[in-house]
């Protein structure tokens, strides 16, 4: 086995590990006891506001690569 | 955010992901089953939602080792391309029954990751055979990065809010019209836009971007699971979480494979 096998595999290992173990636990009070959290039974923006934002970035992309 | 507040505030709401609906399934359970209080057993909970990820990252590998075995034994792209293409196409079909019929995720989750897996066995066989050694690398930081970012999520230094959640799916949203885009201009010959497939400076730039985007992603993905199971969720739900996790990593584990291509080529 070469050093990258052996390298990225523990990585990707150790990872998994790291996932089953700490995916169990609720998130911390910080995290859950917060005023700003996502509600995910609403969506705060349309879609439209997405669309538009989407079109933004993709036309700042375009316009950064004119002046390249 | 108290529960029962926030059980108000689902209870009022119409989204499809977590709707009225998808409590009062809940409560009918609970009472079905002669119960006052939801248990485990009735409702999300994360340890479900870890456990339907891992069996889906099971499937994954398990259909991926078919076409990579077949790619390596007959060593010509030809003889998996159907099943890689048929398992792309086959799979964006699952997602989308599993993204409109969430009762239905688990029976149509695994059968996505399935068809996934063929897919991703196939591409990670291409790359491996022109930069040996790019898949376990892509896999290794892919899987790193979900780890990592479960850390910081679960930690509470990464704070998901509105403003976050709408950067971020515009932020995809953009990618996908970037993609979009290309795929049209490529099918009329004129080549795509150049420099998302570069490997200079720019191109580079853009993979890095676009792998921050899906990582940031998976941030969502955990609040939505932490959400659900904090509220009761109906238990097809941990197919669902784990489904939009499943999704999200074979998005990052692509564009991993791709960033690590434009670096080996220069």
């Amino acid at each position: 086995m070469d050093a990258n096998s052996l390298i990225f595999g523990s990585m990707a290992v150790i990872s998994l590990a790291i996932f089953f173990y700490l995916g169990r636990f609720k998130a911390s009070s910080k995290q859950t006891d917060r005023e700003d959290r996502i509600d995910w039974s609403t969506r705060q923006f349309s879609l439209w506001k997405i669309f538009l934002y989407a079109l933004v970035l993709v036309v700042g992309i375009v316009l950064v690569l004119q002046f390249i | 955010m108290s529960k029962h507040g926030a059980l108000n505030t689902f209870g009022r709401s119409g989204n499809p992901a977590l709707r009225a609906d998808t409590f009062s399934q809940s409560a009918q359970g609970n009472r079905s089953s002669g119960g006052i209080q939801a248990t485990d057993s009735q409702t999300m909970t994360l340890q479900g939602t870890v456990n339907k990820t891992g069996i889906l990252l099971a499937l994954v590998v398990l259909s991926a080792s078919y076409t990579w075995n077949l790619f390596f034994q007959s060593g010509d792209a030809g003889a998996v391309m159907p099943l890689a293409i048929g398992g792309a196409l086959i799979g964006f079909i699952f997602a989308l029954v599993t993204i409109f019929k969430k009762q239905w995720s688990g029976i149509t989750a695994p059968l996505y990751a399935l068809a996934e897996g063929l897919f991703l066995g196939a591409i990670s066989g291409i790359f491996e055979m022109q930069y040996p050694g790019i898949v376990i690398q892509a896999v290794g930081l892919t899987l790193g990065t979900l780890a990592s970012l479960l850390f910081l999520y679960k930690t509470g230094i990464v704070k998901p809010t509105e403003n976050f959640r709408l950067m971020v799916t515009s932020a995809t949203m953009g990618i996908g019209l970037l993609y979009l885009v290309s795929m049209v201009m490529n099918m009329f010959g004129s080549g795509g836009i150049g420099f998302i497939h570069s490997n200079g400076l720019f191109g580079i730039g853009f993979s890095l971007f676009v792998v921050a985007i899906a990582a940031l992603n998976l941030v969502l993905d955990f609040d939505f699971i932490e959400q659900g199971s904090e509220m009761g969720a109906p238990k097809y739900m941990e197919w669902f979480g784990a489904f939009s996790l499943m999704v999200t990593l074979i998005w990052l584990y692509l564009e991993m494979l791709r960033l690590l291509a434009k670096l080996r080529s220069r």
